[in-house]
């Protein structure tokens, strides 16, 4: 049967830091895009940030990757900042510094060469964060790294719906839709802000606003703000996957959204199509190429359990043989292959597969 | 879809499903999707008392279901928990009444000048917020009597059109332009002798209502189903019951669970339908350029969304010559059906309906289009812009030549 409306350019399967950049890579090119998925990968687990360090493969494409992904968050409004040369100290929940590359704006503001004066602000009833211990431990491995920053501990308190507990996750919900709890949270911290340069809080500032309402926040209180994610949901990570979904609704991505994927199509090594576990019968997609970026434990797709992937990331058999000629693998799945990386290679690998796909002549590992 | 018994297990407390949550999002003292479904389903599972009245509070609008990454399926644990929740008698009373919107539909329909003029009465919708907790903010739709016929065709596939009772007791001329539509795409379509579909049955708690309608509504559409026929419905709800619902409300009987699922792969939303024709050559496109309505804002209902089917009304409604449709993405409209009408919950309702509306005011539309009934009812008490049915556009853009030679 002829599919018109349900045929694509490409399909990517997976959501998450791969999925989202592969997609945007090959819509950037002027590919018929569908993003198949469910849920929105580790992006409620963590905030995205890149250490391109341990990357081991691919170089040759990491400055272009990551300049290219840097851009799309600012398109999208949830810019990041770093350079793949740069080795950044941001803090961490636990009070520790994790060196970072790249960053959400908002994360790369907390190292400790940004600030001298530095407060960390924890929220009355909040039981995920300590400011105390935050702020404690800050000290210590800044002085430890040599920096001369100093950190004090600071309360704030915020209103709360009635019988409910303080969660980061209703403070973000307000600060997406209350103007009037923004203008509480800035007058709560604009005492804080007279005395420091920076300020370090749990993640609050909404699930979907833009960074511009972030930045109004800094300027009105004239001091750098830093959110660190806490237990799940995490509402830096949340923000970003929700800025990025709907830049590339805006950019013509087509999202199939809650339906996992339960066949793929391949037929003497081409794939055709993927069948989506929807209610009362599969929903067909068909596509000239798909780009598998559905995480760590998902090769059984494939057909197998381990994998390996040739010089442009196209899935191989133990034979050496092409899966399919047509299909490449992204992010996580390439555990399975032995490539190693976290978000870097999320990046560099929804990249160079998008644009694979969109018949750019990148070739992700040199031979 | 959603495999039961092992999907509690599979919950690993990620919170994805409260980030989803249009509840949680509006009203924060709601403890999520998270606690109320696999949870407390933990507890339920052990004899544990938790009742809470919290489960009322869920809209059944299935998005926690869909940002799952585990397939657990959240909504179905809540929608239990709602079913064995106990109520004060007046709620009691009041649900039941909602859980039929059949009966209520034949009575209102015997004499339905008398009530109309009697719900539309400020006293009257006082005494029923008073009596029956019912929000006097809200204006009930219109019932009518209408007959939608369905002329037989000498060619074209036989499909069943689901009238649901939106359409048959509310809107019934809304029913003749779906038969309207579908001849003019080339199908021989019939009325379907059925009652409601169930939707607010369970979404009021009363899964032995739900039962029967799905009981009925499959017997009376399994022969045609067998014969070879499609059933088309034109209300996402109806849409997402039968193809969702009924197998698992049915499930203590294996051969009309077995049968539901015969229909359920049988059943397609109108627009799903039309697309179809469109693959194969079939659709009819001979549209005018639009010279009204030019402008349209599409609102997904969740209950399309649930139904995995893409988003065949915005992609058909875009193909009419001069129109500009923007989807507006904007979330829950927060009706929920009778739920918007429930006085205690009306703030939560209008709550959750709040990003939607902002959204309508920024597209600013001439209309807003979407396939269900309760969300056009939300969006113009919400912000006073007309909401109207896609097939109402898509009708009105073919030629006028291309209409008239059909033999309504």
């Amino acid at each position: 049967m002829r599919n018109v409306r349900n045929h694509f350019d490409l399909i990517v399967a997976g959501a998450g830091i791969a999925g989202i950049t592969s997609a945007a890579a090959a819509a950037s090119r002027g590919l018929k895009v569908a993003l198949v998925s469910t849920g929105p990968g580790s992006f409620v687990l963590g905030a995205g940030c890149v250490e391109v360090q341990n990357t081991d493969q691919g170089l040759h494409l990491l400055d272009e990757s990551m300049n290219f992904f840097r851009n799309l968050t600012t398109l999208a409004g949830c810019s990041f900042r770093g350079g793949i040369d740069e080795i950044r100290y941001v803090p961490t929940i636990l009070g520790s510094f994790q060196t970072v590359s790249f960053a959400p704006f908002s994360i790369w503001n907390g190292a400790p060469e940004a600030a001298a004066q530095v407060a960390v602000v924890g929220f009355k009833g909040l039981s995920s964060f300590d400011a105390n211990f935050v702020a404690e431990r800050l000290a210590y491995h800044a002085a430890k790294l040599g920096k001369g920053s100093t950190y004090i501990a600071r309360e704030i308190e915020l209103s709360r719906e009635e019988d409910t507990v303080a969660g980061t996750l209703q403070f973000g919900n307000r600060f997406d839709r209350d103007l009037s709890f923004r203008q509480e949270l800035l007058a709560a911290l604009k005492p804080i802000a007279a005395k420091a340069s920076l300020i370090i809080m749990p993640g609050i500032f909404g699930l979907k606003s833009g960074q511009d309402k972030i930045e109004a926040l800094e300027s009105e209180l004239g001091c750098l703000l830093c959110e660190l994610p806490t237990l799940p949901p995490s509402i830096p990570g949340m923000r970003l996957f929700n800025r990025l979904e709907a830049y590339l609704r805006c950019s013509g991505v087509e999202f199939f959204t809650g339906f996992p994927i339960q066949k793929l199509e391949i037929e003497n090594a081409h794939f055709t199509g993927v069948l989506l576990d929807a209610p009362a019968r599969p929903l067909r997609l068909t596509a000239d190429s798909v780009v598998l970026a559905t995480g760590p434990f998902s090769s059984k797709l494939l057909g197998t359990s381990s994998f390996s992937v040739n010089s442009d990331l196209r899935p191989m058999e133990s034979s050496g043989a092409l899966i399919a000629g047509n299909l490449y693998a992204a992010g996580a799945i390439l555990r399975n292959s032995s490539a190693r990386g976290g978000n870097a290679m999320a990046i560099l690998t929804g990249y160079a597969s998008g644009m694979l796909a969109a018949g750019v002549g990148v070739q992700y590992a040199q031979r | 879809m959603r495999k039961d018994d092992l999907s509690l297990d599979n919950c690993l407390k990620c919170s994805d499903c409260n980030t989803a949550c249009p509840v949680v999002t509006a009203h924060p003292a709601y403890p999520g999707p998270k606690r109320l479904g696999p949870e407390l389903e933990r507890m339920r599972r052990e004899g544990i008392e938790c009742d809470t009245e919290w489960v009322e509070y869920c809209l059944g609008c299935h998005r926690c279901d869909l940002a799952c990454p585990n397939e657990v399926n959240v909504s179905e644990l809540i929608a239990r928990a709602k079913a064995t929740h106990r109520k004060p008698p007046i709620r009691k009373m009041r649900d039941w009444w909602f859980a039929r919107p059949g009966l209520l539909g034949k009575l209102l329909t015997i004499a339905p000048a008398v009530g109309n003029f009697a719900l539309g009465l400020k006293p009257v919708r006082l005494l029923m917020s008073a009596i029956m907790r019912i929000t006097p903010e809200r204006k009930f739709p219109a019932y009518m009597n209408g007959q939608m016929q369905a002329p037989k065709a000498a060619t074209g596939e036989r499909v069943l059109f689901f009238p649901g009772c939106y359409i048959k007791y509310n809107e019934p001329e809304l029913g003749c332009h779906v038969i309207q539509l579908l001849q003019l795409n080339g199908f021989s379509p019939e009325v379907a002798s059925t009652g409601c579909c169930g939707v607010p049955s369970l979404a009021n708690g009363d899964a032995a209502e739900a039962h029967k309608r799905a009981e009925a509504n499959v017997n009376s559409m399994i022969e045609a189903v067998e014969s070879g026929a499609r059933i088309v419905t034109a209300c996402s709800s109806c849409g997402h019951m039968i193809k969702t619902g009924f197998a698992d409300v049915l499930e203590d009987n294996p051969e009309l669970a077995h049968k539901a699922a015969r229909i359920a792969a049988a059943t397609f939303d109108l627009a799903e339908l039309l697309e179809s024709q469109q693959d194969i050559g079939k659709f009819n496109s001979n549209f005018a350029p639009a010279a009204s309505n030019r402008k349209l804002a599409y609102h997904a209902p969740c209950h399309q969304k649930s139904q995995g089917i893409g988003r065949p009304w915005y992609n058909l409604l875009r193909q009419i010559p001069g129109v500009e449709i923007e989807d507006l993405n904007a979330g829950c409209c927060g009706m929920s059906g009778t739920y918007g009408f429930k006085q205690e919950k009306y703030p939560v309702s209008m709550a959750v309906g709040q990003e939607l509306f902002a959204g309508i005011r920024a597209s600013a539309p001439e209309v807003v289009v979407t396939e269900c009934a309760t969300c056009q009812m939300q969006i113009e008490h919400g912000t006073g812009v007309k909401a109207v049915h896609p097939v109402d556009i898509l009708l009105n853009a073919y030629k006028t030549e291309v209409r008239s030679h059909q033999p309504l």
